[in-house]
């Protein structure tokens, strides 16, 4: 039973994580229906340059993280005009392959410039422990579960409110037509790469001051793709409600499950969740059914 | 355009033939001549690794080429179809002292199922979802492989030399004759299989599939057949990989092998059987002999101070590049110039 | 005039013994006719790709290494090494390629940095009879043993030595300890599981859980709670630093750690361990290395590495990969000596199998107790074990600082190849 209770905060805890991430996928999704497989890369690049601004140019905190705010933003901004503008209305064969593109190179950018694989981001938070009956938390995952939250609900709130959120949905759902009504798409979809890479520099930053920054971000990354997958492409909530349901499969599977089966079942079964959730309900728990015409 | 000037065709069969003029046969045999002696007569072991290795690859890129370039079913797990295909022949080959051929051939067919076990979400998702689909693939037939006992998990497994009767094939040079053999049976059958009935099914599903359903094609059958033939292809790849690096282990099959492949055809220009061609040569010749041999010790000499991540950088973001610029400057692929190049050819000294 | 004739006589004679003389005289020289013929020794290394991290290090330091060799020390015997530099870019298709070129160019023997590029190729090598030498091992290497050699105790002998370790001087209950593995998901994690189905029983330990991990890992609390119910009394992590670091922090939370010993093995114990973990968590932990861990300690080496590195390559100063490659050099130099002192140069001139058989019979196998400047523990062949160094020392970070508490520990060889389900 105790251990039960430690799983399932564990399991929660660790989803959320996914859920932050999940939820910058989401975001361009939303608003222009590109998938965006450099997710992982585009962490671990706000990651590194974080360390670059904590560590290596030894900034506070307090002026370090808005400079790595706006390094997202600018990241977003550039990705957006130079790779994926000129792709607007390609197949979207194209515009997959071209996150994979964009994905490698940020993956070569890295490796140019921080060259050793693995290093620390100095403690962003207190490091006890919370004790909730039997079972630990470390207070880091706390935190993570609270500004996940926070970013959730102002994105909610921007999309359901702000002239820009709306103008985001609108486009998702008609580019011609949004175009018509002189709404500037490219500024949209250029606004939604921007706070996308703001979402995802967020998640870099609360994880590596956990774990330390490495190349398994990028993994971690892909992941996140089964929350959005149970979650649905298009939805906050998706992310939020699967992101911590992939994160218990995943201690329960593994905690229940390694003694009968192969080790490392744990780190598969995000990816056994997409197989399963494919053949059974694709388009997630609260995705957007859509219906195909000819 | 596709046809040289003051030819004309009489008959059907003179219509579908692919090399119509004593020209396009004469050239043909010039090729292949060159190909079966200047290689192995003349190269090193780098330049003939390097040739055996694009022949490998053109392999699996044209199965990929069929999966995703015709039939538009992408797919970002290649590289774990590959491993499918690498560890049957070596298991069968090494555990069970099977013939090499034998291998070779249940390669392909289990990568071939496997491939259409995974594939089975295509019958009802497409586009991201498929993508995402793969990726979960790759990673799960890496755990499987890591873990099942016959396969040698972690510690991997030794393969041994393909031999064919009495003829062992245990040095570059002969297998040099293995692969290019095999390379030219997938050239022909890919090339076509794309101009039957199946082919043109593929086509049909992957332009609209839903107007191929009503126009009475059986989609689902057809969508796991190009998964079937896709990693059928890439089974004997990656029985062929096994019998020329005699070990295996898992980490030889990554995930980004994976986008690389996605990123050959997409240079070479998807949907063309001289597209995989053109782009694995080009993107094997940069990764094995231009970036290493003769780029990055020109540039070291050169600059000064270079930071340490250079050499290490440089592949990633070359072909990173150049699959961003393709797919953005010519989505048609190197494919398409090499059309342009032909016409322009035949209709010199006439632009138009 | 007479005069002048004989002049002319003697200075025509002079000229012409000159001209016989000269080659004589600049081959006297030396004593013996050794320029221009040189020791090719192929060392590949993953310089460029994943793994680049590690192999620049270690490529630096080979070729400082054999270029101190050669200047200060005057090569071997008078003949230069001439070191055959390949990257591997840590990929199977490449490492071929390269041996290939080793094999081609007349190397004498070849070596690699990674266990894993040794797989790649030691079919080739095996197969051929050229011998190879792997800085990194694993046990899959050289069992059974055939053509290559491991320069350093393998991820396994880390388990075995801190197991006899935590045996002699940590446990003090009855009964047998309850170890826990924690395993990365690699031939690093197969190591040591191996070493501990093969020793455990006969060593007195009883292994409650081996539970394996990916390098990708954000949190082990998982398996750490699983690990936790079983009441472990000592934990071994056979990781890279950043899983391991996690681990560390993690059972600290949970309560497990300082309670219960945490051992891990050499891939782990490095200054990044301490970093990510952060000093004051990582405190107490005990790990085994196969080198020396600081480039301050007192063994004879120190001083030349030191040096070279610090006007060759300012950036590898206090790097551990360093330290393995500069020994793997000195031990390709005393492999090279063994040979000439035993069959001349004239048959490794050759460089075919007759050369290979002759370093393979009089270097490696030839090798007693060559301390290796001290780096290391000593080499020495003892038949049917190819692991040329045999011993690791243990080490605890104690302040903040990996310090070594024992001499060198020798690791008993463990013939995995009688075990029926090792490479199964």
């Amino acid at each position: 039973m105790d251990q039960l209770l430690q799983y399932v905060i564990t399991g929660l805890s660790v989803g959320m994580v996914y859920a932050l991430i999940a939820l910058g996928f989401v975001l361009i999704w939303k608003s222009s229906s590109v998938a965006n497989l450099a997710l992982g890369q585009i962490v671990l690049l706000s990651s590194w340059f974080t360390y670059s601004m904590l560590v290596q140019a030894n900034l506070p905190p307090i002026v370090a993280l808005p400079i790595v705010i706006i390094f997202a933003l600018c990241l977003g901004w550039v990705i957006e005009r130079f790779a994926l503008r000129p792709l607007i209305a390609q197949p979207i064969l194209s515009l997959i392959a071209v996150t994979l593109g964009i994905g490698y190179f940020i993956e070569g950018v890295i490796t140019f410039i921080w060259p050793w694989s693995v290093d620390a981001l100095p403690t962003l938070f207190p490091q006890e422990v919370v004790h909730i009956g039997p079972a630990v938390i470390s207070q880091e995952y706390l935190w993570v579960i609270g500004i996940c939250l926070a970013v959730f609900v102002l994105l909610t709130l921007f999309f359901r409110f702000h002239r820009m959120g709306v103008a985001m949905r609108a486009t998702a759902d008609d580019q011609m037509a949004v175009q018509a009504c002189g709404i500037p798409v490219t500024r949209v979809f250029s606004m939604s790469w921007m706070l996308a890479c703001v979402v995802a520099a967020i998640g870099g930053v609360l994880i590596s001051s956990i774990g330390g920054i490495t190349h398994g971000l990028v993994n971690t990354g892909l992941k996140a793709f089964s929350v959005v997958i149970l979650g649905g492409l298009d939805s906050f909530v998706g992310a939020l409600v699967a992101g911590p349901i992939i994160g218990l499969l995943e201690t329960l599977g593994g905690g229940y499950l390694t003694p009968y089966m192969w080790g490392g079942v744990r780190d598969v079964i995000p990816f056994i969740i997409i197989i399963i959730v494919m053949v059974i309900k694709p388009f997630g728990l609260f995705g957007e059914k859509r219906i195909e015409r000819i | 355009m596709s046809l040289p000037c003051g030819i004309r065709n009489y008959n059907y069969a003179q219509d579908m033939a692919i090399f119509r003029t004593k020209t396009h046969w004469g050239m043909l045999i010039v090729f292949l001549v060159l190909l079966f002696t200047v290689p192995p007569l003349t190269f090193n072991h780098l330049w003939l690794n390097t040739v055996n290795t694009i022949g490998i690859t053109l392999i699996a890129t044209l199965g990929l080429n069929i999966l995703v370039g015709y039939c538009g079913q992408l797919s970002i797990g290649h590289a774990g179809f590959i491993a499918v295909g690498a560890y049957t022949s070596a298991i069968l080959t090494n555990r069970f002292d099977m013939p090499f051929l034998v291998g070779l051939i249940a390669a392909g067919v289990v990568a071939g199922c496997v491939g259409i076990i995974f594939g089975l979400p295509s019958v009802r998702v497409k586009g991201f979802y498929l993508a995402i689909t793969t990726i979960a693939a790759q990673f799960i037939i890496i755990w499987v492989i890591n873990h099942w006992g016959l396969t040698g998990g972690f510690e991997g497994i030794s393969v041994p030399y393909a031999s064919i009767g009495g003829l062992v094939f245990d040095s570059d040079v002969k297998q040099f004759y293995l692969v290019m053999v095999i390379v030219l049976m997938a050239v022909f059958v890919a090339k076509n299989l794309m101009r039957t009935k199946v082919g043109r099914a593929f086509i049909a599903i992957r332009d609209n599939d839903l107007a191929a359903e009503v126009m009475g094609i059986n989609v689902n059958y057809y969508k796991l057949l190009a998964f079937f033939i896709g990693c059928f292809f890439a089974g004997i790849a990656g029985a062929l990989l096994a019998h020329t690096t005699y070990y295996l282990n898992a980490e030889q099959f990554s995930f980004t092998d994976s986008i690389l492949y996605i990123g050959m055809i997409i240079i070479g220009g998807l949907g063309t059987t001289i597209g995989p061609m053109l782009g694995v040569t080009l993107v094997k010749i940069i990764q094995k002999v231009l970036l290493p041999i003769y780029m990055v010790p020109w540039l070291e000499n050169s600059i000064t101070s270079l930071p340490a991540g250079f050499a290490t950088g440089l592949a990633p973001i070359v072909f990173g590049l150049i699959i961003v610029l393709f797919l953005i400057l010519e989505p048609r692929g190197l494919a398409h110039r090499w059309n342009l190049f032909k016409a322009a050819y035949r209709l010199w000294p006439f632009s138009y | 005039m007479k005069n002048k004739k004989l002049l002319i006589i003697n200075s025509i004679i002079c000229v012409a013994l000159l001209v016989v003389a000269l080659p004589f005289l600049s081959a006297c020289g030396g004593g013996e006719d050794t320029a221009g013929k040189t020791l090719k020794v192929g060392i590949m290394t993953p310089t460029t790709g994943i793994a680049a991290e590690k192999g620049v290090p270690l490529r630096d330091a080979n070729m400082d290494c054999i270029a101190y060799i050669n200047t200060e020390l005057g090569g071997i015997n008078g003949y230069q090494i001439e070191a055959i530099n390949l990257d591997s870019q840590y990929k199977a298709d490449q490492a071929v390629t390269n041996i290939n070129q080793f094999m081609d160019q007349g190397c004498l023997f070849f070596t690699t940095s990674a266990s894993a590029e040794m797989s790649w190729v030691q079919e080739i090598a095996n197969r051929a009879g050229f011998p190879g030498l792997v800085c990194y091992s694993s046990p899959s290497n050289y069992h059974p043993p055939q053509h290559i050699y491991g320069q350093m105790p393998d991820y396994g002998d880390d388990w075995t030595a801190f197991a006899q370790y935590y045996l002699d001087n940590i446990w003090q209950g009855t009964g047998k300890p309850k170890m826990a593995l924690m395993l990365l998901n690699n031939s690093t994690g197969a190591g040591a599981k191996n070493a501990a189905m093969a020793m455990a029983d006969a060593m007195g330990i009883e292994i409650i859980a081996m539970e394996e991990h990916a390098a990708t890992t954000i949190s082990e609390m998982e398996s750490l709670t699983r690990v936790s119910a079983m009441n472990p009394d000592v934990i071994y992590i056979s990781s890279t630093p950043q899983p391991t670091s996690i681990i560390i922090k993690e059972a600290k939370n949970i309560g497990l750690y300082p309670n219960v010993t945490i051992g891990v093995c050499h891939a782990a114990m490095t200054k990044a361990l301490v970093d990510l973990g952060g000093a004051d968590i990582i405190e107490g932990v005990y790990g085994v290395f196969p080198t020396i861990v600081s480039w301050d300690e007192d063994a004879p080496a120190v001083v030349k590495m030191k040096e070279y590195a610090q006007n060759l390559h300012p950036n590898d100063v206090n790097n551990g990969d360093y330290i393995a490659a500069w020994a793997q050099s000195l031990i390709i130099a005393e492999i090279l000596r063994k040979t000439l002192d035993a069959v001349g140069y004239d048959v490794l001139a050759k460089g075919d199998a007759e050369s290979w058989a002759a370093i393979e019979q009089y270097g490696f196998q030839g090798l007693d107790g060559y301390d290796v400047g001290g780096l290391q523990s000593p080499v020495n062949y003892v038949a049917g074990d190819n692991r040329l160094g045999k011993s690791l020392r243990i080490n605890r970070v104690t302040n903040g600082v990996i310090t070594a508490i024992t001499g060198w520990v020798e690791a008993p060889l463990i013939k995995y190849e009688d075990y029926d389900w090792f490479g199964n």
